[in-house]
């Protein structure tokens, strides 16, 4: 399959992809490493909670999300990274069973002026569950390699 | 130290949080899970990346970030508790702002983290107010790797 380059990210594209079903032990594995919160990790402490029942670490949902674009975006393209993220949104919770998807909003791109090699896309990745709800909300930059001049377009 | 409930903080204050040193088996752990892109995978393939060599995952970072965070207010529930005091209930995170990945993570690197508090605001539920802490992270060569401001409920004191 042909790389997806930054020039492939038309603005004012939506895309939808994934499907990912979350399993109540891999959210108290992720918890147990990075986030050990009794809502996170036990079932019966976390109905005691304000959560109201057991629920995944909002940066495993990140991590989650993640590994989703990796699958259907960015392991096919030329990505080279993001340096950062302007904001992050925990809208609703990840339950166990939740089945996930992701949206991506393409908002803007432009070249970089220091790397003439990396074009800059702005998107926006929102997280959704089976009753397509967003739970998470994402937005910020991403890295791409640019077409070489003269490779023919798709 | 910072304390637990709302009405304990104030812009301004700032704590350290702990180093955690990124040893290459945790990396590669981490990649493989969530974020297996080559640069953070296969040192040959992120030689000739934008990285210059193998890096953590950012989810990685902040994740770790999240555990010290975490491993700190554990502390400080328990030492109330032996004091016969009863910790606040926990509050959830709302998000995060201004996520920067400043500068790469390689293995072997020890991050130290410490956090500031940024902002604080009361919500329309009485018992909850909202705080925004700047978390930092920092290389053992005194260079930013990661910083972001997270929301996050904390409950009020009890009038």
């Amino acid at each position: 399959m042909d790389l997806l380059y930054f020039e492939d990210f038309p603005v004012g594209e939506v895309v939808e992809f994934g499907d990912r079903v979350v399993m109540a032990e891999e959210i108290v594995e992720f918890a147990r490493e990075f986030d050990p919160q009794p809502f996170h990790l036990d079932e019966a402490a976390a109905r005691e909670s304000m959560a109201g029942g057991l629920i995944a670490s909002g940066w495993h949902s990140a991590a989650l999300m993640m590994r989703i674009n990796c699958d259907e975006v960015f392991l096919r393209s030329s990505a080279q990274g993001s340096p950062g993220i302007e904001s992050i949104d925990w809208l609703k919770p990840v339950r166990p069973g939740d089945r996930l998807s992701v949206r991506r909003t393409t908002l803007g791109a432009r070249t970089s002026r220091s790397r003439p090699d990396i074009g800059v896309v702005e998107m926006r990745f929102e997280l959704m569950n089976q009753n397509r709800e967003v739970v998470m909300q994402q937005q910020g930059p991403v890295f791409f390699g640019r077409r070489a001049n003269g490779e023919p377009q798709p | 130290m910072i304390g637990l409930w709302y009405e304990d903080h104030e812009v301004g204050q700032t704590a350290p949080l702990g180093a955690h040193r990124f040893t290459r088996e945790a990396i590669l752990d981490f990649a493989r899970k969530f974020d297996p892109q080559p640069f953070h995978l296969d040192e040959a393939a992120a030689t000739k990346s934008i990285f210059g060599g193998l890096c953590a995952s950012g989810w990685h970072t902040v994740s770790v970030s999240m555990r010290m965070l975490v491993d700190g207010r554990h502390a400080q529930r328990k030492a109330l508790a032996t004091q016969g005091e009863k910790p606040p209930p926990l509050g959830l995170g709302r998000g995060v702002r201004d996520l920067r990945w400043s500068a790469p993570v390689r293995p072997g690197d020890e991050i130290a983290f410490s956090l500031r508090i940024d902002s604080m605001r009361e919500t329309r539920r009485p018992d909850w107010g909202l705080i925004g802490m700047r978390i930092m992270g920092v290389n053992q060569h005194g260079r930013e790797v990661c910083a972001y401001t997270l929301l996050g409920l904390a409950a009020r004191r009890p009038a």
